[in-house]
């Protein structure tokens, strides 16, 4: 046979193998993942160098791994964390499918290394680049692993939403000037985010999509089943991702461990009681404000409730939170003159926990042995001493809001003793605030605080009837309310309430 | 100096011959090139510096550390056993000569390599600097592109070990047991001084004063920055601590308060502070006041440090090569030496295999700190012993100080500074820093400290010198000696 012939036949064959292999290839995977007959999954969506290094390097990858993370240990001890962001994507990439990698590395950048620094800025840098490490890499590479969505959850709720870090304001804020980007209105409106009509809605569509990786669909249906919620605030991002983390948990039940599916439940019902304290946002002049969200304390309760149905090792615990959240939800709502529901809810946790006091000094405080004043004037006293910026903010809100409701009343007594109570509350906090931790667990001005609950109440859209309005506006000297379409500069509080 | 300069000549030939020049050109242009394409920073500008110069100049370092490895020994072994030797042999110039004139062409090819791509990644670092907005370069010209020469509290040594041996003294008096590790004790007691004067205790105010000396003048005007690093007797919830700082002295000088700082323990923290707040004698007074509920440490040696800025990067960058050339004479010296008696291959292996000793000086390190091979366990506090440790712990320490004369000032053992008359000694304590600096020219430049000329000078005494005199001593006698014209294994 001619030699030129004989070349081309075996290259045509080498082809026609290859292409073959590729087609069986494909079957294998699909058996070996069927079958799970490999804890080693097909790389999928990677890029061809990352496809090719895990490929041609085998089990050097491991090797390699090692010595990469010996030197990132070494930087890390010497305080040199300009290198860190190389070498952890080099670990990670080296080890795709290895879960604690990537959350490892997640972690470390969010709390060890982030806290390294004294500019908070250069704390957010970080703890954005760890969520962005499980967001935009890990999940890519394993879509189905739920630890990674508990990973991802946990940051949002614990380093973003809860207040031990000393820059976690900050953070707040700017995530929320992020996510401003995309929800302008307090209510998002999710149809169209899901069918765009114009190019500024499409454009925040593809941001949400493209950058924060949130499906705006999944995002309505966890609105709808956890909600409301304010995106904009970090602990509804921690509901999304441990929410998606059970669907898929949901979608492939034979490769997720129960613990794991335990403790992503486990940070939407805490994510949904950090959003009932504080998962209200205000936009102000000053900056940021935040305040209960009193419209999901259902849905918090439905998700306690199915939690402990579904978690036997923790029930008893769940149910102590869920004890406690009750205990709150009652005072919250009472303190922000929601009387019929806080009456409705003091008699719920009568008929769920008849036998468990329900104040923390008072032995005798059963349920039955307390009416819902009584309870409620009691915590006021026990918040005085609190140090919980959430619960103090809340209660302070509740007092004014009782104030000025008082003030509708022509009960101009009671009004300023409510106020004067508010301002005690808060000046007692101020001064149990440790030094230098203001910011972190400071409140704003009192003053600020008062002006934004009476904007609340006078709000043409959301505050009280039109006419308690115009009452409340003659009672403090306010001008009258301007007709709809033109814009008022905020009322500041005068006369008896001031 | 003719028969050197025309030997020097052959290597560039030959240089250009083995199309190394070319090669190495090519490799290193293309690193300063293509790593900034390649590496993630950690998105700031300064990280960004950092990452560059850390990863071009080891890349360097190492590429060229190879080649010349390689380039030195292949020179020498391939001319015997090609017995290209024996024509240059029998020209009217000295063995040593030719050794010599070897090296001086292989370190001039050094220069020229060194020179053209230490100017690539200078050029790419003002390049990319020039693109950042104003404030970020204002930044990187503060803390990166920037030669800093820094200012420590007085340490108290002396007063410090007279304090630990009075203690000491007085214990044994009080009747201690002789079983116990006398050694050990006075090192317990040690830190227990030592602690006096780096702990503030909750709710207390430390006070730590730095003379300027001769530099007041120069550094009027000029802000300063703080460099602190402390550690904390107990945790945080939040992973940090309060700082309240001030720096002045009360009716003396201008005062400057700091913002109450969210600080993380175990870490360099460094910040700004406003000129002009020393006082006329040169003393900057730094008041730090602890409002946490427990202790801080601040380490006497590296718990405080100003910075001022001492020059400017170009010349320090210049500098830090130079301690990298210092380096490539020594390995040229090296492989040189090893081509005086053994082949090619052998020559190169005997190079790597002592380049891969020194570099694993960690482990030699842990055997001469641990007096033992058997290693020590930290849970029972107990230290193996092994008959070897007699005569191996001895010469790892022979061996580890040869290392360090390469890679930090050099310090006087104690035993040889016994034997110098006390004149001699104190001469040679006061020219040589303590504590040891090391020679890290990438370290230094990444974080914008400054790398003095005496320095330099010491890196270049003791590594080219020294080092390179010593092997370079023992590489020409054994040249000197070697028959060239015997039959050899590739003829």
């Amino acid at each position: 046979m001619n030699s030129r012939l004989k070349k081309f036949l075996l290259v045509a064959l080498a082809a026609a193998l290859l292409s073959g292999v590729a087609q069986v290839q494909n079957r294998m995977n699909r058996d070996r993942e069927a079958l799970g007959l490999t804890r080693v999954q097909p790389l999928e969506n990677a890029p061809p160098v990352l496809a090719f290094t895990t490929v041609a390097l085998g089990g050097f990858r491991g090797l390699i791994s090692n010595l990469l993370w010996m030197r990132a240990t070494e930087l890390q001890d010497e305080d040199k964390f300009f290198e860190i962001v190389q070498l952890a994507d080099w670990i990670t990439k080296l080890e795709p499918h290895y879960t604690q990698v990537w959350s490892f590395e997640a972690w470390n950048m969010g709390w060890n290394i982030s806290v390294k620094f004294k500019s908070y800025a250069d704390r957010w840098r970080w703890l954005r680049r760890a969520i962005e490490l499980l967001r935009d890499e890990a999940l890519r590479y394993n879509p189905d692993d739920i630890l990674l969505y508990r990973e991802l959850a946990w940051i949002f709720q614990d380093k973003m939403g809860k207040n031990t870090d000393d820059a976690s304001l900050y953070y707040k804020r700017q995530w929320a000037e992020e996510m401003q980007q995309i929800f302008q209105k307090k209510t998002p409106d999710f149809d169209e985010l899901i069918h765009p009509r114009t190019d500024a809605a499409e454009a925040r569509a593809r941001l949400l999509r493209e950058k924060f990786k949130l499906d705006p669909a999944f995002m309505k249906e966890v609105d709808e089943r956890y909600g409301p919620l304010e995106w904009r605030l970090p602990e509804a991002h921690a509901i999304y991702w441990a929410a998606l983390g059970t669907q898929i948990a949901k979608d492939n039940p034979t490769r997720v461990n129960q613990n794991d599916l335990i403790t992503l439940r486990r940070v939407i019902y805490q994510s949904m009681l950090l959003s009932f304290q504080r998962g209200r946002l205000e936009l102000s002049p000053l900056g940021f404000e935040f305040g209960p969200n009193l419209d999901i304390i259902p849905n918090v309760n439905d998700a306690y409730e199915q939690n402990f149905a579904e978690d036997d090792i923790y029930k008893g615990d769940i149910q102590k939170a869920h004890r406690n959240f009750l205990r709150q939800a009652v005072y919250f709502l009472y303190a922000n003159d929601r009387l019929a529901e806080a009456a409705k809810w003091f008699r719920y946790l009568g008929e769920k926990y008849p036998d468990k006091r329900i104040l923390d000094d008072d032995p005798n405080s059963l349920p039955g042995n307390l009416t819902l004043d009584q309870y409620a004037v009691t915590r006021v006293q026990e918040d005085v001493l609190d140090t919980s910026r959430d619960r103090m903010k809340a209660a302070i809100e509740g007092l004014l809001s009782n104030s000025y409701r008082s003030l509708i009343q022509d009960e101009d007594e009671r009004a300023a003793g409510y106020k004067n109570l508010a301002r005690k509350v808060y000046e007692s906090y101020k001064s149990h605030t440790p030094q230098g931790r203001a910011e972190a667990m400071g409140l704003e001005p009192f003053e600020v605080i008062d002006k934004s609950v009476l904007n609340r109440l006078l709000d043409p859209d959301r505050g009280i009837p039109p006419e308690i309005r115009a009452l409340l506006r003659t009672k403090l000297r306010l001008p009258a309310e301007p007709a709809p379409g033109k814009s008022e500069a905020a009322p500041a509080p005068a006369g008896t309430a001031k | 100096m003719q028969r050197l300069l025309a030997i020097a000549g052959l290597t560039w030939k030959a240089a250009f011959r083995f199309r190394l020049f070319v090669v190495i050109a090519v490799l290193l242009l293309g690193s300063v090139v293509g790593l900034p394409l390649l590496i993630k920073d950690d998105g700031t500008a300064r990280g960004c510096t950092q990452i560059l110069l850390t990863y071009t100049l080891s890349v360097i370092t190492v590429l060229l550390g190879l080649s010349t490895l390689w380039l030195s020994c292949g020179l020498l072994a391939r001319d015997i056993e090609e017995c290209q030797i024996q024509v240059v042999a029998v020209k009217p110039v000295a063995r040593w000569q030719i050794w010599l004139g070897k090296w001086l062409g292989i370190m001039a090819l050094n220069a020229v390599m060194l020179a053209l791509s230490g100017a690539s990644v200078y050029g790419l670092l003002l390049w990319r600097a020039a693109r950042l907005p104003a404030e970020e370069q204002k930044t990187l010209r503060r803390e990166v592109l920037v030669a800093r020469g820094s200012l420590k509290p007085p340490t108290f040594e002396r007063e410090i070990e007279a304090e630990t041996d009075r203690l000491l003294e007085e214990r044994l008096k009080q009747g201690a047991s002789g079983a116990v590790n006398l050694r050990e004790v006075r090192r317990e007691i040690r830190e227990q001084v030592k602690a006096r004067d780096q702990l503030v205790p909750p709710s207390a105010i430390r006070q730590w004063e730095i003379h300027l000396g001769l530099l007041k003048s120069s550094l009027r005007d000029q802000p300063l920055h703080l460099r602190i690093k402390f550690n904390a007797a107990d945790k945080s919830p939040s992973g940090t601590f309060i700082g309240l700082w001030q720096v002045g002295a009360p009716r003396q000088t201008q005062l400057w308060r700091s913002q109450p700082m969210s600080l993380a323990p175990d870490t360099f923290h460094e910040f700004e502070i406003p000129p002009n707040l020393f006082d006329e004698n040169g003393v900057l007074t730094i008041s730090f006041a602890n409002v946490n509920n427990t202790s801080l440490l601040f380490p006497l040696e590296d718990g405080i440090e100003v910075l001022y800025r001492e020059g400017g990067f170009g010349l320090n960058f210049a500098r830090g090569v130079g301690i990298i050339f210092c380096w490539m004479a020594l390995l040229a010296a090296l492989g040189l030496t090893a081509a005086s008696f053994l082949s090619f291959p052998v020559a190169a292996f005997f190079s790597l295999g002592v380049l891969t000793v020194a570099l694993s000086s960690g482990t030699l390190a842990n055997v001469v700190s641990d007096r033992t091979i058997m290693g020590f366990n930290a849970e029972t506090g107990v230290a193996g012993h092994s008959i070897a440790d007699t005569v191996i712990v001895p010469a790892f320490s022979g061996i580890l100080y040869v290392i360090h004369l390469a890679t930090q000032t050099a310090t006087i053992p104690e035993w040889f500074a016994k034997l110098l008359p006390a004149g001699v000694r104190e001469s040679l304590s006061g020219a040589l820093p303590s504590p040891a600096r090391p020679f890290s020219p990438v370290d230094a430049l990444s974080t914008g400290r400054s790398i003095a000329w005496t320095h330099l000078g010491l890196a270049f005494v003791q590594i080219v010198l020294l080092l390179g005199g010593i092997i370079g001593l023992i590489g020409t006698s054994i040249f000197n000696r070697r028959e060239l014209a015997t039959a050899q294994g590739t003829q």
